[in-house]
């Protein structure tokens, strides 16, 4: 049933969905109903992380997760990572570290690790921070950078 | 991949109600999606309505006299955030986190694993060695039954048509372990997973192993032999090697059959030895 | 030298980046491809009639082409669309497109294919029981052929102290670019326009014109952002299906795989059986024998690049004046073979040091001086006759040494240390051009690559520039233009990139200062420096500002020079070569790799403990993005070695075409490595550079081979190296 009252919050802004389908993902809805195409499709079986998002706070694989299952919800996507302190931090990190190379996991592994930040805390140990970011692949920096990127976004950080 | 209707109920009677009314062409239940959405995908189910759950009152998390209740809609990774659940339910809490990557367990849930009954469930064997029960809701009215006769097979449950699980019950703290294999340590399937718990009040030893279809089981002779307490080496040993003889395997394309019998025996050894070491068995 | 930051960090950083997946057009629909039902067959219909009459689609097949096409297409060996036999499963026998990609699966699902089933070729072993015993596998699936001999082999056999003989099965592993292929073509007019993910934006020109048959300047190439490539988005997968529903409804068509199709129809390492024998006398090797069977897929007779370029890289990096070598390339009912980072060379050196391991054991020598005693010197002659130049392996091999000595003095109950060695030689392809273009403040880099991520685009060429006219990195911009505007260039491959059109830069760069010097009147070279805004020529006491140099044709864009880089030809001994097209290497590089693993003796399972890396480059040119090819190359080559397997049932259907059951290493699995860079033995490129692509992922799965062996005894001879594996080796099964 289409609820044409249907909303989200994205990035801070209120992003109506009317005449949206009810099995549409919110990757969909993100990159082709509200073009913000920040965030990438990978896999769309959730085995990659490239989707990732936040919901409410919260690390989403937004391949796997249903819009209308997230209505009324709170949405921060990497397009949004001028506006967030974590995102912006971890960007920071990432680009201290060049933790990035063709750069299309790196929208998720931003997102995965600003997520563990608020939600583990900035001074959260690094093995627990690593250990999180396990679901998101990257093909391209054989990790190293990234795990340089993961130091330097802690508070302890040099 | 047609289109479906998403209807999300207010109530647990309303919910019972949009999953009858079309009761007989599939109606399927939402709780984090993370596994539906994927046999939606791929063809695997066509469901022309999906009900969801996520304005039922079931995102709780409850300890009682050492037993632990969890709704069905909580999420994964509130449950291994639960600070009590290392300590008295190691076990579970290993296997949780053994489950996909946080990004999945901030939607996955312990309802919706038991629902689906996925072959290669890594929570399920483990909530078999604690005997687990669910709590079902229904046209019918609740009942509960352990986990062991709620799962039927390979994506098959005994849930009757219009029943919901409510609940998952733990009924008390054990000393208990979660080992696994995977061709990949993160983010793959276990090739075998072996879950073992030592019952204070029994008491006694409970078995299960997963990772190959159609479904976990219990090892209920083998934990038999394992006798009371804390078991001899020898005694471990004749088990672990009853154990990868008796248990029913298969191979597949994540292993063959005689390799994870050497899994079996391997990793219920060290289980067996992990819970003895947390010197909460008795001698 | 000076680091710069890679001037690509914010824009994807802000998630601005338009990849190909990102494309999206006014008024674009959206395609979907109809896949052959079976792995092999003859094809009756193809009935596109009930996907046309749903509301907004338009589908075409092979039977459109003539409409479509002003010579109704183009190659006869490879037509678009089959019209005989399917060749492979999931091959497309026509595309559809529709408003929506819903709608444009469902009319895919509607077309009625109707393909008669053939029996089909998937296992090359259970194809060739007797191989490699009997001589040559049955002529009909041979599709390659190379041989090459020198020396009295049967002799050195004949009187060798001992021969060791051995069997080496590699698995299929596949690109796993995180992006999809995806591209838009916008067909108006005679422009065949498409906006696609590319590492070779002019191969694609030169693929579509020829598939479609049309003039090469017809067709314009604009490459997006590329989200990986690892040899995956080189020539054209997609476009030429865009290209044609464009046509045929005259709108912009949006075309990507979705990640299992990835897996279906992408071209990548099939696998390969292969027999190594070596005799030895007085603890020297003094004869081999190397035999190789490869999959290579549906690849076309004469068009197979794998067989003859692989072979070489299972003679290895080694002194080998008596030898033969036959390789069969088979033809099976599989996508054709394709590169993958250093195509297949990863896998022969798995085999090979594997092998010298086993043959120095044997012979009761330490496996690593057994090997440093067996390299190539500079001066020394391949097998095939070119002389080897300047080539640091020996040098890196030597740190290595040292290295595993001092890992293996601390290695704990359970662990080995093992080395691993592989060569390689920089591509320069069919070569490239650049076009400079000097302002009164800034000097572009006019060139035909995106960037794929290695950073040889954006930070290589550019480092070149700062390095030839010594200006800071804010004054050189390197920038992208479409096959109409750009000057050629062969692609992002083969680690040619920064060797290639870095020498383009060179050549172009030279030109220009002797233009500027001579309008300055300088006597001596010039220079150029920043004043304020402005930039400075000097020489000795005259300086004056570029823009006043600049007459008044230049005033824009600036002053142009170009540079080309063509590769130089072969020097491979013909008298060598039997039968076959073997590939002569331009530089020579290699690199020597050190893992501890720990090996679980009850399970066989392999846990990668430390890593470390010393890379023959010539002179690294930008540090962190030759250190970054580093990491990542050994992380994929990880995967080669220990996970990564595309399972093939017996119909031809590639099982595990997910990212959950094809496993790519996660950064669990992966110790961040240590990497040493051997300098001092220039290559090919500018300023002595030698490519750093491919090289650090072909030791990978040799040097965990090593280790295992070291650490348990396992000696595994199969890829990857899993768990089941080990426990087999073990005896534990």
């Amino acid at each position: 049933m289409t609820d044409d009252s249907a909303a989200l919050w994205v990035n801070g802004s209120v992003a109506r969905l009317q005449g949206m389908p009810d099995d549409e993902r919110l990757l969909d809805t993100l990159r082709w109903r509200l073009g913000l195409k920040g965030t990438k499709e990978g896999c769309r079986t959730g085995d990659c992380g490239a989707c990732t998002v936040l919901v409410d706070g919260k690390s989403t694989l937004s391949c796997l997760t249903l819009t209308r299952e997230v209505e009324g919800g709170s949405v921060t996507t990497i397009d949004g990572a001028s506006d967030d302190p974590e995102l912006k931090r971890v960007s920071a990190a990432f680009t201290a570290a060049e933790a990035l190379q063709c750069g299309y996991c790196t929208p998720g592994f931003v997102v995965a690790l600003a997520g563990l930040l608020k939600e583990r805390g900035r001074s959260a140990p690094v093995e627990e921070l690593m250990d999180g970011l396990q679901g998101n692949l990257c093909r391209c920096t054989g990790y190293a950078a990234i795990a340089r990127a993961v130091a330097l976004a802690r508070e302890d950080a040099p | 991949m047609p289109p479906f209707e998403l209807v999300t109920p207010a109530t647990v009677d309303e919910a019972i109600a949009s999953l009858r009314a079309i009761a007989g062409s599939g109606p399927a239940v939402i709780a984090g999606g993370t596994d539906l959405l994927l046999d939606i995908d791929d063809g695997r189910t066509a469901p022309g309505r999906v009900v969801s759950l996520r304005r039922l009152p079931w995102r709780t998390l409850d300890w009682t006299d050492g037993a632990l209740t969890v709704g069905s809609t909580l999420p994964l990774r509130s449950l291994e955030d639960d600070p009590d659940l290392p300590r008295r339910l190691p076990g579970l809490w290993q296997s949780v986190h053994a489950v996909g990557s946080v990004a999945l367990r901030h939607r996955a849930t312990l309802g919706g694993n038991l629902g689906r009954a996925a072959p290669a469930s890594d929570l399920i064997p483990m909530l078999l060695a604690l005997d687990a029960e669910v709590d079902l809701v229904g046209p019918d009215g609740s009942r509960r039954l352990s986990v062991d006769a709620f799962i039927r097979s390979s994506r098959r449950t005994t849930l009757a048509p219009g029943e919901l699980i409510r609940s998952v019950r733990v009924p008390e703290s054990r000393p208990s372990a979660f080992l696994w294999q995977r061709v990949r340590p993160a983010n793959d399937i276990s090739q075998i997973a072996v879950a073992v718990a030592f019952s204070p009040t029994r008491p006694g030893w409970s078995i299960a192993v997963g990772g190959m279809p159609p479904r976990p089981v219990l090892l209920t002779d083998v934990a038999r032999r394992l006798g009371h307490g804390r078991p001899s080496e020898e005694l471990l040993r004749d088990a672990c090697d009853r154990a990868s003889r008796e248990v029913g395997l298969a191979s597949d394309q994540r292993a063959s059959e005689e390799y994870r019998r050497r899994l079996v025996g391997t990793l219920l050894g060290r289980a067996v030895r992990a819970v003895v070491a947390s010197g909460e068995v008795p001698s | 030298m000076n680091a710069a930051p890679r001037s690509d960090l914010a824009v994807k950083l802000a998630g601005a980046a338009v990849y190909g997946m990102d494309l999206d057009l006014p008024g674009m629909l959206w395609a979907a491809l109809v896949p052959a039902p079976v792995a092999h067959g003859r094809i009756r219909s193809v009935d596109l009639a009930p996907a046309r009459a749903l509301p907004g689609v338009v589908a075409v097949g092979a039977e459109d082409l003539a409409s479509l096409l002003p010579r109704g297409g183009g190659d006869p060996d490879r037509p678009i669309f089959p019209t005989g036999e399917v060749a492979y499963r999931n091959q497309p026998l026509a595309a559809v497109a529709a408003p929506s990609l819903r709608e444009a699966r469902r009319a895919a699902a509607a077309v009625r294919v109707d393909v008669e089933p053939l029996p089909a070729l998937i296992d090359i072993e259970t194809a060739f029981p007797d191989w490699p015993d009997a001589h040559a596998p049955p002529s009909p699936y041979v599709i390659a052929h190379v041989h090459a001999r020198h020396g009295d082999v049967a002799a050195a056999f004949d009187t060798a102290d001992r021969v060791v003989e051995e069997t080496y099965r590699t698995a299929s592993v596949h690109q796993v670019a995180l992006e999809p292929h995806a591209c838009v073509a916008t067909v108006t007019g005679d422009r065949w326009y498409v906006q696609t993910c590319t590492q070779t934006p002019f191969g694609v020109r030169e693929d579509v014109a020829t598939l479609l048959g049309l003039p090469e300047e017809s067709v314009v190439v604009e490459g997006t952002w590329v989200g990986g490539g690892f040899g995956g988005k080189g020539s054209s997968l997609l476009e030429p299906f865009a290209l044609l529903l464009s046509r045929a409804s005259r709108r912009p068509v949006r075309l990507a795989s979705d990640y299992r199709q990835e897996f279906e129809l992408g071209r990548t390492t099939l696998p390969a059986v292969i027999r190594l024998a070596t005799a030895v006398k007085d603890s020297h090797i003094v004869g081999r024998r190397v035999r190789l069977l490869l999959d290579v897929g549906s690849s076309l007779p004469g068009r197979d690049f794998a067989t003859g370029y692989s072979i070489g890289f299972l003679l290895g990096p080694y002194r080998t004046s008596t030898f033969e070598v036959e390789g069969y390339g088979i033809r099976t009912n599989k996508p054709p073979f394709g590169p993958h980072r250093a195509p297949f060379a990863p896998q022969c050196a798995f085999a090979l040091e594997s092998h010298l391991d086993e043959v120095g054991r044997t012979v009761g020598l330490d496996p690593d001086a057994f090997r440093a005693a067996h390299l190539w010197r500079e001066g020394d002659t391949t097998a095939l006759g070119q002389r080897v130049g300047p080539f640091g392996l020996a040098t890196a091999l030597e740190q290595a040494r040292a290295l595993a000595r001092r890992w293996r003095a601390a290695a704990a109950p359970g662990h080995g240390v093992g080395i691993g060695l592989g060569f390689w030689s920089t591509s320069t392809g069919a070569g490239g051009e650049v076009r400079l273009v000097l302002t009164p403040t800034v000097l572009r880099i006019v060139q035909a690559e995106r960037e794929i991520g290695s950073g040889s685009v954006l930070r290589g060429l550019a480092a070149v520039a700062e390095r030839v006219f010594a200006l800071p990195p804010d004054r050189v911009r390197v920038e992208y233009a479409n096959t109409a505007e750009a000057p050629f260039d062969s692609g992002v491959f083969g680690s040619r990139t920064l060797g290639a059109l870095g020498r383009a830069i060179v050549e172009a760069g030279e030109k220009m200062l002797g233009t500027l010097a001579e309008r300055l009147g300088a006597p001596g070279p010039v220079r150029l420096v920043v004043e304020g805004d402005e930039l400075v020529v000097l020489s000795g006491s005259i300086r004056r500002p570029v823009r006043d140099l600049l007459n008044s044709e230049e005033r824009t864009p600036g002053l142009v020079a170009t540079g080309r880089h063509y590769a130089k030809s072969n020097t491979i001994d013909e008298q060598r070569v039997v039968t076959g097209t073997f590939y002569p290497y331009t530089d020579f590089t290699g690199a020597a790799h050190v893992a501890e693993v720990s090996v679980d003796r009850e399970t066989g399972a392999v846990r990668v403990e430390r890593y470390a890396a010393f890379q023959d480059a010539g002179t690294v040119v930008d540090l962190p993005t030759a250190r970054a090819q580093i990491e990542g190359g050994i992380a994929m080559g990880l995967g080669i070695a220990l996970t990564e397997e595309a399972v093939w049932s017996d119909d031809g259907r590639f099982q595990n075409a997910h990212l959950l059951d094809y496993r790519i290493p996660t950064l669990g699995e992966v110790p961040p490595p240590e990497v040493t860079f051997v300098e001092g033995f220039p290559g090919a490129g500018p300023f002595g550079a030698k490519g750093l692509g491919e090289p650090p992922i072909i030791p990978v799965p040799a040097t965990i081979a090593a280790a295992v062996r070291a650490a348990s005894g396992a000696h595994v001879t199969d890829l990857p190296i899993s768990a089941e594996r080990v426990a087999r080796a073990l005896k534990l099964l």
